[in-house]
């Protein structure tokens, strides 16, 4: 393999630790669970302070509207309303939130609550303070609101033609961002291919993760101290921070931020700091703390939706052979009515430049747009999950239509195992993976064979069985110096996490970090790792639950999103305990008269390693430090503390933002799905007759919460491919806001899901570990897959990652129908 | 989700809850507050006085008879339906349709009364009872009376029963080997209902002597589908004759569209599901 | 503004303790165990009874605590998440069986699902793999993906099984 560069190794030496692998590797129950299973969890509804309002939001019913006047007289008149607020008190109380997009969209006015216009249905406009959720809500219905309805604009791409209705003035257009992406040279190879597929437009759809456990917050602005006490279950604090600070005039210092147990995040509740302001703002309006519980249809209209692509004028270059040299494509990313994470999703995809696959020559000319509906967040699979499935389908749709058998093409096609770490065309690092075996597994799985012969038996039955392939990359541990690529102004860039391991004063082990997890299993995973390095059981190690400002430490990365937890969160774990571990076998050794050398830590001890009857339990090590501290020699008590912060760093440096390339993400879990699927060729169901969930995400430090995690980011994507869109009418008013309507998947929707595994340690990484989690989407490539290969042929290929039965249906009918099928080959 | 302010009662006896629905403006039946309760949290209508019927004995019962017919109080709940075995003897159909209904939870409170009452063209047991020539008894101020099954439902949620008075029973007639088939094409399993249609035949040497279609989803009420009875009447009770007869059930009908479905696909799903469940009938026909 | 309207006496048994407290009407059964009784365990997903985060059993019947009024329980022994296991610390063989197989991630709907695990088995014992996905139906969890839901109740229905032989 030879890389652009020349170089061989990409990050330098990355030491990788030896200790691990007494409790690493092992699937221990999960500390967190006791109190879960016995409903003790402490999420932010079940909290409360002392004189705590109770907030409700009046929102706006229009998707774009001029707001007139808000008379508030008659709600605050009500006995046991504390206070109200509006949007145009909050123009005056809070600076517009920083911007990441550069000039014009950096202008961009955005503030916690509308000022002046509504934007999106659902948008808050006026928020009611009182003594009672249910009183709150009540005077919320007296506030009177006079709006003058605006024209909409609900279409992604037609919302940057000229007569589309401008959202942000400021802005003069509906243009969040645009970029061209360019790497290798597309027109030479379209010149030069054998054969040239032309797709017109793929569409990957809206939809969102919904986590069970809403938005909320119980925030107090303390009149005596100035500082403000967030208790929310937002999952980026001081990502959060860094946003609310300046907007509301704060030092970071004067804020506190806290969560124990958070019921799902799955990157929706990033975006909450908007929330948070407001409610901050109130706080100190009132002089109480509030309380605020989001109700799921606000959740569903006006927390953050995934992002919407689409995908046109896709040009495909292919060779006789089937190699596919790369593809050419115009992208419009529909973000909603305001930026808030964006636009970082114009470059988060471009970890995965070329997916599973060695192409070489893509152009990706990138849109992003702004349209009267919600504002989008990073939901799981953030970027990435839309072109993942762009470029499944292409390779499907290339496979149908030059006669490829789809198997053989992936193998062609896909990066091989011999050619890790693999440089792509924008200077990411793949670091390691074996796509093909785990095609191979996930086609055993599904008993490949099998199914074929039962495709063409069903021949004539009325039902049509089809066998689908998805592949995915779960790319994770940002650099977020590809913030730079979007807006070169902007100051971030690296990663990292920061974990504090320390002995208490009886000698208890005590591990705190920054991340803010919301099922992932932290405290258990990095109680096993502090197990492994220090020498006893993970029993004895206590893991800090959740996220606490004042009490854990944390950098301006912390929280737990992004796919990064095993590398950058035990990272800084494992760095800490190493360093805690050094200080204890220093004060071991002084104690037992010998050197470091002899020292070995085992069994909750600290022990000869020739005679392990010489040994000193933790508790004797802290007595030394902290209550015997005279005894202790004059170095030691200079250099030990017994309380280490560590701080992972990933090995980055910044992206070139001027040709786009760079070291986006240090790690490239994988996935790769395979389905069998039955479709009622009268009705367009679809049934999942079998399912299987192949992963790869280097060591596993526990296999079961791994596991979970590939089931849950299966559930998620099979819930997206068949049952879950939001649709929005004309006049941008959304049409599913419930979960009567929005429908999440059930467990009669989610199949069994088999799953299987390949294991390909990362060379990156202190542990060999990658970050995964959010999955990849890979459902929706395959049931897309799936269905298109189970229709008859001549139908339209597979153009959207949402089939319900109706689009299967009209899919079905295309067939007869002899239509345009979205597809043309040009051959030479 | 917070509900409005709302006065409640629970009466002792069906006479105490008549004179507490006809009290005044805003009375409303609580029975199993499966649909009730979603109403009032979406503050989608003003109710000013609650009448919890649920636990009134005198609706809440399952009265299966030696011919097979049976009477079933209003509040009986899904699951006591599912759960009896008399009622499965005699009239099957009933009993697999409330063991179907969204999940368990709600199958432990929600009731026939409830759904017949809310009268969604989603609603599973309203194209049922039309198709079954149930009859529906309302009780009043001035006692009881009876209104058949096809001329209960009358719009979008409305019923023939008025204010002051309640649904107290219905009475199904013997099945006496006609077979039944119901069929639904759900947005997801064991959910909201896209399409849906109930075919009752009788048939005899091969030829259907007597069917009713009848049609859900397609329009405010429960649509009998009279060109398609028509025309399998007297004739062969084949699969190309239903497929034919099922094709006309759907003509001249204008469904609503919605975020789930469009109009045409609501059509030509009705005459899917009107075709397989007369193929479900004729089957189950003695 | 309409008024509070008129307030009632409920009384009812929750885990085993009896209740007797004055309730508006509009009060419903979720925010009277949350908010009334302080009992945390029982949760909030929704708006619109699908979801099943809220679910307790009520006479035996596993029922969605947000679909019922308060004053509609009145008499009732309603038994939340609260009840199950010894003290507290201790696990019932349903939840250490969820323990055991990865039952559960974040927690938030577990309580419902636990009690509609242990609804389930008490009236049938040895459920199949589909008749455990159907009776799950009223209940969403976002993490899971339900298979180590499903693992769980198996395993718990086996450790039961085991326990009368």
């Amino acid at each position: 393999m030879s890389t652009p560069s020349g170089e061989t190794t990409y990050y330098g030496e990355v030491e990788q630790s030896e200790r691990l692998g007494a409790w690493s590797g092992k699937s221990v129950p999960r500390k967190e669970d006791k109190r879960l299973l016995k409903g003790q969890g402490a999420f932010v509804d079940d909290l409360w302070m002392h004189r705590q309002g109770h907030v409700h939001f009046v929102r706006s019913p229009h998707a774009h509207a001029r707001i007139i006047s808000i008379e508030v007289s008659r709600a605050e008149a009500v006995p046991g309303v504390y206070a109200t607020l509006t949007g145009e008190e909050v123009g005056e109380l809070q600076q517009p939130f920083f911007q990441m997009a550069p000039e014009p969209a950096g202008l961009m006015r955005d503030y916690c609550m509308a000022v002046g216009k509504a934007r999106y249905m659902g948008e808050p406009v006026a928020a009611v303070l009182a003594e009672s959720a249910e009183l709150a809500r009540d005077a919320a219905a007296l506030i009177e609101v006079v709006y003058e309805p605006l024209e909409v604009i609900v279409d992604g791409i037609a919302t940057i033609e000229r007569q589309a209705p401008v959202l942000h003035e400021e802005i003069g257009s509906n243009v969040a961002w645009h970029g061209v992406y360019d790497y290798g040279d597309v027109d030479w190879a379209l010149e030069h291919a054998d054969h040239v597929v032309r797709i017109d437009r793929l569409h990957f759809h809206r939809f969102s993760s919904t986590p069970l456990e809403t938005t909320g917050a119980l925030v107090n602005w303390d009149p005596g101290t100035g500082v403000v006490e967030f208790r929310s279950n937002n999952q980026m604090p001081m990502f959060a921070a860094m946003f609310i600070g300046p907007a509301i005039g704060l030092g970071i210092d004067h804020m506190q931020f806290s969560s124990q147990d958070i019921g799902g995040g799955f990157g929706i509740k990033i975006t909450s700091y908007t929330y948070l302001t407001a409610l901050a703002l109130l706080s100190r309006k009132a002089g109480r703390p509030v309380k605020w519980s989001e109700s799921r249809w606000e959740h569903l209209a006006a927390s953050a939706h995934g992002n919407e692509r689409t995908f046109l004028d896709i040009e495909v270059p292919v060779m006789s052979d089937g190699t596919i040299l790369g593809f050419k494509v115009r992208a419009f990313d529909d973000a909603g009515a305001y930026l808030r994470y964006e636009p970082l999703g114009a470059v988060i995809w471009s970890q995965v430049v070329p997916g599973n696959y060695r192409f070489k020559h893509i152009r990706v000319d990138y849109t992003e747009t702004l349209t009267n509906k919600c504002p989008v967040g990073p939901n799981r699979g953030y970027s990435r999950l839309q072109h993942l499935w762009l470029i499944e389908r292409i390779v499907d749709i290339v496979a149908k239509e030059l006669g490829f058998d789809r198997v053989a093409l992936r193998k062609l096609n896909y990066v091989q195992p011999e050619e890790f770490p693999y440089e792509t065309p924008n200077g990411c690092v793949y670091d390691s993976g074996d796509y093909p075996a785990m095609l191979e597994q996930a086609l055993e799985l599904i008993d490949y064979e099998g199914a074929r012969a039962r495709q063409l038996a069903g021949a004539g039955s009325g039902k049509r069985i089809g066998i689908g392939i998805g592949s995915t990359l779960d790319s994770g541990t940002n650099n977020f110096g590809q913030s730079r690529i979007i807006n070169s102004a902007l100051p971030f860039s690296g990663n990292g996490e920061a974990a504090v391991v320390r002995l208490d004063l009886y000698g208890e082990i005590t591990v705190t970090i920054g991340t803010s997890p919301q099922g992932q299993g932290h405290e258990t995973t990095a109680a096993q790792v502090t197990a492994d390095i220090l020498g006893c059981s993970p029993d004895l190690v206590h893991v800090v639950a959740g996220y606490n400002k004042a009490a854990n430490t944390y950098v301006g990365f912390s929280g737990t999103y992004a796919s990064q937890f095993a590398v950058t969160g035990l990272g800084a774990v494992m760095g800490a305990a190493e360093r805690l571990r050094g200080e204890i076998v220093k004060v071991g050794a002084c104690m037992l008269g010998a050197e470091e050398s002899d020292i070995e830590l085992a069994d909750g001890f600290v022990r000869l390693a020739a005679n392990p009857e010489a040994a000193i339990p933790f508790i004797g090590i802290a007595a030394t430090v902290f209550a015997n501290v005279a005894e202790l020699p004059g170095e030691l008590a200079d250099s030990v503390t017994l309380n280490c912060r560590y701080v992972y760093r990933p090995p980055f440096t910044v992206p070139d933002h001027e040709t786009k390339r760079g070291k986006l993400t240090l790690t490239y879990a994988s996935q790769v799905h395979a389905a069998v699927v039955e479709l009622d060729e009268e009705t367009g169901q679809v049934t999942i007759l079998d399912y299987a969930a192949v992963d790869e995400c280097g060591r596993k430090v526990n296999p079961k919460i791994v596991e979970g995690q590939v089931h849950g980011a299966t559930g998620h994507g099979i819930g997206a491919a068949l049952y879950e869109t939001f649709e929005y009418d004309s006049d941008g008013q959304l049409l599913n806001s419930t979960f009567g309507d929005y429908h999440a998947a059930t467990s009669l929707d989610v199949p069994h899901i088999a799953t299987g595994e390949v294991e390909c340690p990362s060379p990156f990484t202190p542990n060999g570990a990658k970050g995964m989690g959010e999955g990849g989407g890979a459902p929706l490539s395959t049931i897309a897959s799936a269905i298109e290969d189970a229709l008859p042929p001549g139908a339209h290929v597979v153009y959207d990652s949402h089939n319900n039965a109706e689009r299967v249906y009209e899919l079905l009918r295309s067939a007869a129908a002899a239509g345009p099928r979205g597809v043309e080959v040009i051959s030479r | 989700m917070l509900l409005a302010a709302t006065e409640y009662v629970r009466p002792a006896s069906l006479e105490e809850a008549l004179a507490a629905l006809g009290s005044g403006a805003g009375a409303r039946v609580l029975a199993g507050g499966q649909t009730l309760i979603n109403v009032l949290k979406h503050r989608a209508a003003a109710v000013e006085l609650l009448v919890d019927v649920s636990r009134l004995q005198e609706l809440r019962f399952i009265d299966v008879r030696a011919d097979g017919s049976a009477t079933i109080g209003a509040a009986t709940t899904y699951a006591e339906l599912e759960r009896s075995a008399a009622l499965r003897d005699a009239l099957p159909i009933v009993c697999e349709v409330a063991a179907g209904t969204v999940d368990r939870q709600v199958r432990a409170r929600g009731t026939i009364g409830g759904n017949a009452c809310f009268a969604d063209p989603a609603s599973n047991y309203p194209p049922l009872l039309v198709a079954l020539d149930a009859s529906m008894e309302i009780a009043g101020p001035g006692g009881r009376r009876t209104v058949a099954a096809a001329d209960f439902f009358r719009g979008l949620y409305r019923t023939a029963v008025e204010p002051g008075e309640l649904l107290a029973s219905i009475t199904l007639p013997p099945l006496h080997a006609a077979g039944v088939g119901y069929r639904s094409l759900q947005l997801a399993a064991d959910s909201w209902a896209l399409a849906r249609a109930v075919a009752w035949v009788r048939s005899a040497g091969g030829k259907v002597t007597a069917a009713r279609v009848v049609l859900g989803c397609v329009a405010a009420t429960p649509v009998r589908a009279a060109a398609t009875e028509a025309l399998l009447a007297g004739g062969p009770a084949t699969a190309e004759a239903v497929a034919t007869a099922a094709a006309l059930a759907v003509e001249g009908l204008d469904p609503p569209a919605d975020v789930h479905a469009s109009s045409s696909y609501r059509r030509e799903m009705a005459a899917v599901m009107a075709k397989r469940a007369l193929l479900d009938a004729i089957g189950g026909a003695a | 503004m309409a008024t509070e309207g008129a307030v009632h006496m409920v009384d009812l048994k929750v885990n085993g303790v009896a209740h007797s407290v004055a309730v508006p009407a509009r009060r419903l059964l979720v925010h009277f165990i949350r908010e009334t009784l302080g009992l945390r365990g029982t949760h909030i997903g929704c708006d619109t009874g699908n979801c099943g985060a809220c679910s307790v059993i009520c006479d035996g019947q596993l029922i969605k605590s947000c679909m019922m009024l308060a004053v509609g329980a009145d008499g009732c022994e309603i038994e939340t998440i609260e009840s199950l296991g010894e003290g507290a610390d201790g696990l019932d063989p349903i939840q250490e069986a969820f323990r055991e197989h990865h039952g559960l991630q974040c927690g938030y709907c577990t309580p419902g699902i636990v009690l509609n695990a242990k609804t389930l088995l008490a009236e049938n014992p040895h459920p199949t793999e589909a008749e455990i996905r159907r009776a799950l139906k009223g209940n969403i969890c976002r993490c899971t993906g339900y298979v180590n839901i499903v693992r769980s109740i198996e395993a718990a229905a086996e450790a039961q099984g085991s326990v009368r032989a």
